[in-house]
Protein backbone atom coordinates (compact mmCIF):
# COMPACT_ATOMS: atom_id res chain seq x y z
CA UNK A 1 0.00 0.00 0.00
CA UNK A 2 1.72 3.19 -0.98
CA UNK A 3 2.27 5.75 1.81
CA UNK A 4 2.21 9.32 1.60
CA UNK A 5 5.76 10.44 0.03
CA UNK A 6 7.94 13.18 1.01
CA UNK A 7 6.84 15.31 -2.14
CA UNK A 8 10.30 16.79 -2.18
CA UNK A 9 11.56 13.57 -2.97
CA UNK A 10 9.64 13.43 -5.84
CA UNK A 11 11.24 13.54 -9.09
CA UNK A 12 9.40 16.10 -10.89
CA UNK A 13 12.55 18.51 -12.32
CA UNK A 14 13.51 15.63 -13.96
CA UNK A 15 9.95 14.95 -15.31
CA UNK A 16 9.67 18.55 -16.03
CA UNK A 17 13.01 17.77 -18.30
CA UNK A 18 10.60 15.22 -20.01
CA UNK A 19 12.19 11.75 -18.61
CA UNK A 20 9.96 9.00 -19.10
CA UNK A 21 11.36 7.23 -15.92
CA UNK A 22 10.41 10.64 -13.92
CA UNK A 23 7.19 10.10 -15.19
CA UNK A 24 6.96 6.52 -14.58
CA UNK A 25 7.68 7.30 -10.80
CA UNK A 26 5.40 10.03 -10.15
CA UNK A 27 2.61 8.20 -11.81
CA UNK A 28 3.42 5.08 -9.91
CA UNK A 29 3.35 6.85 -6.87
CA UNK A 30 -0.36 8.84 -7.76
CA UNK A 31 -1.87 6.33 -9.77
CA UNK A 32 -3.94 4.23 -6.93
CA UNK A 33 -4.75 7.46 -4.80
CA UNK A 34 -5.88 9.14 -7.56
CA UNK A 35 -7.61 6.76 -8.54
CA UNK A 36 -8.91 5.79 -4.90
CA UNK A 37 -10.10 10.09 -5.12
CA UNK A 38 -11.52 9.54 -8.80
CA UNK A 39 -13.50 6.65 -8.04
CA UNK A 40 -15.36 7.54 -4.85
CA UNK A 41 -16.49 10.63 -7.08
CA UNK A 42 -17.60 9.46 -9.90
CA UNK A 43 -18.79 5.87 -8.88
CA UNK A 44 -17.93 4.25 -12.06
CA UNK A 45 -14.82 2.01 -12.25
CA UNK A 46 -14.70 2.64 -16.31
CA UNK A 47 -14.81 6.36 -15.70
CA UNK A 48 -12.68 5.88 -12.88
CA UNK A 49 -10.25 4.57 -14.94
CA UNK A 50 -10.47 6.72 -17.95
CA UNK A 51 -10.14 10.02 -15.95
CA UNK A 52 -6.89 8.74 -14.62
CA UNK A 53 -5.32 8.04 -17.88
CA UNK A 54 -6.48 11.70 -18.92
CA UNK A 55 -4.93 13.50 -15.89
CA UNK A 56 -1.67 11.73 -16.47
CA UNK A 57 -1.69 12.66 -20.35
CA UNK A 58 -2.90 16.05 -19.40
CA UNK A 59 0.15 16.43 -16.89
CA UNK A 60 2.46 15.31 -19.23
CA UNK A 61 1.24 17.99 -21.12
CA UNK A 62 1.06 20.64 -19.10
CA UNK A 63 3.78 20.72 -16.60
CA UNK A 64 5.02 23.80 -17.70
CA UNK A 65 2.16 25.26 -16.06
CA UNK A 66 3.74 23.85 -12.71
CA UNK A 67 5.12 26.97 -10.95
CA UNK A 68 5.96 25.38 -7.49
CA UNK A 69 7.39 21.42 -7.95
CA UNK A 70 6.52 20.57 -4.18
CA UNK A 71 3.08 21.06 -4.94
CA UNK A 72 2.63 18.51 -7.96
CA UNK A 73 0.50 16.14 -6.11
CA UNK A 74 -2.29 18.87 -5.52
CA UNK A 75 -2.20 19.90 -8.37
CA UNK A 76 -2.22 16.66 -10.24
CA UNK A 77 -5.24 16.38 -8.29
CA UNK A 78 -6.53 19.57 -9.29
CA UNK A 79 -6.39 18.25 -12.86
CA UNK A 80 -8.56 15.04 -11.96
CA UNK A 81 -10.77 17.06 -9.55
CA UNK A 82 -11.75 19.38 -13.02
CA UNK A 83 -11.61 16.04 -15.09
CA UNK A 84 -14.67 15.25 -12.48
CA UNK A 85 -16.31 18.27 -12.67
CA UNK A 86 -16.54 18.49 -15.88
CA UNK A 87 -18.23 14.90 -16.08
CA UNK A 88 -20.54 15.78 -13.75
CA UNK A 89 -21.48 18.86 -15.83
CA UNK A 90 -22.13 16.87 -18.75
CA UNK A 91 -24.29 14.71 -16.57
CA UNK A 92 -25.58 17.54 -14.95
CA UNK A 93 -25.39 16.41 -11.23
CA UNK A 94 -26.20 19.26 -8.83
CA UNK A 95 -22.82 20.47 -6.77
CA UNK A 96 -23.84 22.88 -4.68
CA UNK A 97 -23.49 22.70 -0.84
CA UNK A 98 -25.57 24.61 1.24
CA UNK A 99 -23.56 24.16 4.32
CA UNK A 100 -22.92 27.64 5.61
CA UNK A 101 -19.48 29.11 6.18
CA UNK A 102 -18.20 29.79 9.53
CA UNK A 103 -14.89 28.61 9.31
CA UNK A 104 -13.59 30.01 12.79
CA UNK A 105 -15.50 27.88 14.72
CA UNK A 106 -13.64 24.51 13.68
CA UNK A 107 -11.23 23.03 15.21
CA UNK A 108 -10.54 19.58 13.45
CA UNK A 109 -8.28 16.72 14.86
CA UNK A 110 -5.48 16.02 12.85
CA UNK A 111 -5.78 12.22 13.47
CA UNK A 112 -7.97 10.35 10.83
CA UNK A 113 -11.08 8.18 11.67
CA UNK A 114 -9.96 4.96 13.41
CA UNK A 115 -12.54 2.71 11.68
CA UNK A 116 -12.96 -1.41 13.15
CA UNK A 117 -13.18 -4.08 10.40
CA UNK A 118 -17.05 -4.76 11.22
CA UNK A 119 -17.42 -1.02 10.26
CA UNK A 120 -15.57 -1.23 7.23
CA UNK A 121 -18.44 -1.61 4.76
CA UNK A 122 -20.39 0.90 6.53
CA UNK A 123 -17.86 3.49 6.49
CA UNK A 124 -17.65 3.32 2.84
CA UNK A 125 -21.62 3.46 2.58
CA UNK A 126 -21.75 6.36 4.61
CA UNK A 127 -18.86 8.18 2.49
CA UNK A 128 -20.99 7.83 -0.49
CA UNK A 129 -24.33 9.14 1.04
CA UNK A 130 -22.22 12.36 1.69
CA UNK A 131 -22.67 15.51 -0.61
CA UNK A 132 -20.53 15.64 -3.99
CA UNK A 133 -18.31 18.35 -2.38
CA UNK A 134 -17.96 17.25 1.28
CA UNK A 135 -16.93 14.07 -0.09
CA UNK A 136 -14.41 15.49 -2.27
CA UNK A 137 -12.61 17.45 0.62
CA UNK A 138 -12.70 14.60 2.90
CA UNK A 139 -11.46 11.78 0.12
CA UNK A 140 -8.54 14.51 -0.69
CA UNK A 141 -8.05 14.65 3.47
CA UNK A 142 -7.74 10.62 3.95
CA UNK A 143 -6.32 10.01 0.91
CA UNK A 144 -3.30 12.23 0.36
CA UNK A 145 -3.47 13.72 3.88
CA UNK A 146 -3.83 16.93 1.89
CA UNK A 147 -3.26 20.47 3.66
CA UNK A 148 -6.90 22.86 4.06
CA UNK A 149 -4.53 25.01 1.47
CA UNK A 150 -4.27 22.36 -0.74
CA UNK A 151 -7.50 21.37 -0.82
CA UNK A 152 -8.51 24.64 -1.25
CA UNK A 153 -6.19 24.56 -4.65
CA UNK A 154 -7.84 21.09 -6.14
CA UNK A 155 -10.94 21.95 -5.17
CA UNK A 156 -10.76 25.72 -6.23
CA UNK A 157 -12.98 26.55 -3.50
CA UNK A 158 -12.25 29.25 -0.84
CA UNK A 159 -10.56 28.08 2.24
CA UNK A 160 -13.68 29.09 4.63
CA UNK A 161 -15.59 26.83 2.48
CA UNK A 162 -12.85 23.53 2.09
CA UNK A 163 -12.89 24.16 6.35
CA UNK A 164 -16.71 24.04 6.78
CA UNK A 165 -16.95 21.03 4.29
CA UNK A 166 -14.54 19.16 5.99
CA UNK A 167 -15.81 19.78 9.79
CA UNK A 168 -18.95 18.70 8.40
CA UNK A 169 -18.55 15.82 6.22
CA UNK A 170 -16.32 14.42 9.24
CA UNK A 171 -18.78 15.27 11.73
CA UNK A 172 -21.56 13.80 9.79
CA UNK A 173 -19.28 10.33 9.84
CA UNK A 174 -18.59 10.03 13.29
CA UNK A 175 -22.33 10.78 14.03
CA UNK A 176 -23.00 8.33 11.72
CA UNK A 177 -20.45 5.69 12.69
CA UNK A 178 -20.98 6.08 16.17
CA UNK A 179 -25.16 5.14 16.03
CA UNK A 180 -23.92 2.08 14.16
CA UNK A 181 -21.95 0.75 16.90
CA UNK B 1 -8.45 -0.85 14.00
CA UNK B 2 -8.06 0.36 10.37
CA UNK B 3 -7.66 4.01 9.24
CA UNK B 4 -10.09 5.15 6.66
CA UNK B 5 -7.13 5.65 4.11
CA UNK B 6 -6.35 1.93 4.70
CA UNK B 7 -9.87 0.96 4.15
CA UNK B 8 -10.14 2.94 0.26
CA UNK B 9 -6.66 1.53 -0.83
CA UNK B 10 -7.90 -1.62 0.29
CA UNK B 11 -11.07 -1.60 -1.27
CA UNK B 12 -9.62 -0.48 -4.66
CA UNK B 13 -6.24 -2.51 -4.44
CA UNK B 14 -7.51 -5.26 -7.36
CA UNK B 15 -7.53 -2.31 -9.79
CA UNK B 16 -3.91 -1.76 -9.60
CA UNK B 17 -3.11 -3.89 -12.87
CA UNK B 18 -5.40 -1.84 -14.68
CA UNK B 19 -3.59 1.21 -13.45
CA UNK B 20 -0.26 -0.08 -14.33
CA UNK B 21 -1.53 -0.77 -17.70
CA UNK B 22 -3.02 2.62 -18.15
CA UNK B 23 0.82 4.10 -16.78
CA UNK B 24 2.53 2.16 -18.77
CA UNK B 25 0.76 3.38 -21.69
CA UNK B 26 1.12 6.88 -21.21
CA UNK B 27 4.32 6.81 -20.39
CA UNK B 28 4.98 4.98 -23.36
CA UNK B 29 3.24 7.59 -25.27
CA UNK B 30 5.71 10.11 -23.90
CA UNK B 31 8.49 7.63 -25.29
CA UNK B 32 7.26 8.14 -28.46
CA UNK B 33 6.84 11.48 -28.72
CA UNK B 34 10.19 12.26 -27.46
CA UNK B 35 12.11 9.80 -30.23
CA UNK B 36 9.27 11.51 -32.76
CA UNK B 37 10.66 14.45 -31.55
CA UNK B 38 14.60 13.40 -31.86
CA UNK B 39 13.91 10.60 -34.45
CA UNK B 40 14.86 13.29 -37.38
CA UNK B 41 18.24 14.50 -35.96
CA UNK B 42 19.43 11.26 -34.51
CA UNK B 43 17.94 9.22 -37.73
CA UNK B 44 20.06 11.54 -40.52
CA UNK B 45 23.23 11.05 -38.08
CA UNK B 46 22.98 7.83 -37.65
CA UNK B 47 22.21 7.02 -41.15
CA UNK B 48 25.26 9.17 -42.39
CA UNK B 49 27.47 7.38 -39.70
CA UNK B 50 26.14 3.74 -39.38
CA UNK B 51 24.04 3.25 -42.43
CA UNK B 52 26.01 4.70 -45.27
CA UNK B 53 28.91 2.28 -44.17
CA UNK B 54 26.33 -0.57 -44.70
CA UNK B 55 25.14 0.99 -47.89
CA UNK B 56 28.27 1.46 -49.35
CA UNK B 57 29.45 -2.25 -48.26
CA UNK B 58 26.93 -4.07 -49.56
CA UNK B 59 24.80 -1.93 -52.42
CA UNK B 60 28.18 0.02 -54.25
CA UNK B 61 31.37 -1.76 -53.46
CA UNK B 62 30.05 -5.01 -54.86
CA UNK B 63 29.38 -3.49 -58.45
CA UNK B 64 31.86 -0.83 -57.95
CA UNK B 65 33.26 -0.62 -61.47
CA UNK B 66 29.18 0.53 -62.94
CA UNK B 67 29.08 2.97 -60.47
CA UNK B 68 31.81 4.49 -61.18
CA UNK B 69 30.66 4.28 -64.81
CA UNK B 70 27.89 5.61 -64.05
CA UNK B 71 29.12 8.23 -62.46
CA UNK B 72 31.49 9.26 -65.24
CA UNK B 73 28.35 9.02 -67.35
CA UNK B 74 26.62 11.73 -65.29
CA UNK B 75 29.76 14.16 -64.94
CA UNK B 76 29.97 14.00 -68.88
CA UNK B 77 26.06 14.95 -68.88
CA UNK B 78 26.67 17.67 -66.43
CA UNK B 79 29.84 19.45 -68.36
CA UNK B 80 27.96 19.47 -71.52
CA UNK B 81 24.45 20.52 -69.87
CA UNK B 82 26.73 23.48 -68.54
CA UNK B 83 28.91 24.00 -71.72
CA UNK B 84 25.80 24.44 -73.72
CA UNK B 85 23.82 26.42 -71.42
CA UNK B 86 26.88 28.85 -71.55
CA UNK B 87 27.19 28.99 -75.53
CA UNK B 88 23.37 29.47 -75.51
CA UNK B 89 24.03 32.74 -73.33
CA UNK B 90 27.03 33.96 -75.53
CA UNK B 91 24.46 33.56 -78.53
CA UNK B 92 22.17 35.19 -76.77
CA UNK B 93 24.07 38.15 -75.98
CA UNK B 94 25.31 38.25 -79.27
CA UNK B 95 21.96 38.76 -81.41
CA UNK B 96 21.23 41.60 -79.16
CA UNK B 97 19.70 44.14 -81.47
CA UNK B 98 22.02 47.31 -82.01
CA UNK B 99 20.45 50.93 -81.85
CA UNK B 100 20.32 51.32 -85.87
CA UNK B 101 18.08 48.30 -86.03
CA UNK B 102 16.10 49.51 -83.24
CA UNK B 103 15.45 52.67 -84.42
CA UNK B 104 14.51 50.93 -87.74
CA UNK B 105 11.96 49.21 -85.71
CA UNK B 106 10.18 52.34 -84.06
CA UNK B 107 10.08 54.09 -87.79
CA UNK B 108 7.90 51.08 -89.03
CA UNK B 109 5.83 50.51 -85.88
CA UNK B 110 5.01 54.38 -86.02
CA UNK B 111 3.83 54.00 -90.25
CA UNK B 112 2.33 51.53 -89.28
CA UNK B 113 0.05 52.85 -86.19
CA UNK B 114 -0.71 55.92 -89.30
CA UNK B 115 -2.10 53.55 -90.93
CA UNK B 116 -4.50 51.81 -88.60
CA UNK B 117 -5.59 55.13 -87.75
CA UNK B 118 -6.72 55.87 -91.55
CA UNK B 119 -8.37 52.87 -91.32
CA UNK B 120 -10.25 53.03 -87.87
CA UNK B 121 -12.34 56.25 -89.95
CA UNK B 122 -15.93 55.31 -89.32
CA UNK B 123 -16.98 53.91 -93.07
CA UNK B 124 -20.48 55.50 -93.99
CA UNK B 125 -22.86 52.04 -93.95
CA UNK B 126 -24.94 51.17 -96.87
CA UNK B 127 -28.08 52.41 -96.34
CA UNK B 128 -30.69 49.68 -96.93
CA UNK B 129 -32.58 49.34 -99.97
CA UNK B 130 -36.49 49.63 -100.12
CA UNK B 131 -37.61 46.27 -101.36
CA UNK B 132 -41.01 46.47 -102.81
CA UNK B 133 -42.53 42.66 -103.21
CA UNK B 134 -43.24 42.39 -107.12
CA UNK B 135 -46.72 40.55 -108.00
CA UNK B 136 -45.82 36.61 -108.23
CA UNK B 137 -47.67 34.39 -110.86
CA UNK B 138 -49.86 31.83 -109.58
CA UNK B 139 -49.61 29.68 -112.47
CA UNK B 140 -48.32 26.30 -111.83
CA UNK B 141 -46.04 25.24 -114.25
CA UNK B 142 -45.67 21.46 -115.32
CA UNK B 143 -43.01 20.29 -117.11
CA UNK B 144 -44.02 17.09 -119.13
CA UNK B 145 -41.36 15.55 -120.02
Amino acid sequence: MPEVADIEQLPVPQARAGEPAAWDALFRRYQLPLYVYVFELVRDEQAGLDIVQETFIAAARHIGGLRDDAKFGSWLFGIAHQKCVQRWRKRREILLDEIPETPDEFEDSPDDLLIRREQEAEFMNLLNQLPLPQRSVLLLHFVEDFSLEEISHVTESPLGTVKSRLHYAKKSLRKLLEEKK
Amino acid sequence: MKTSREILFARHQSNAPKLDAIRREVVAGLNHQDTKAQSGAVNLVSWCLGGSNKLWLELIWPCRRIWSGLAAVWILIFIINFAQRDGSQDANAKSAPTAGVMMAFGEQEKLLNELLADRSLPVEADRPRNFTPKPRTETIRFLII
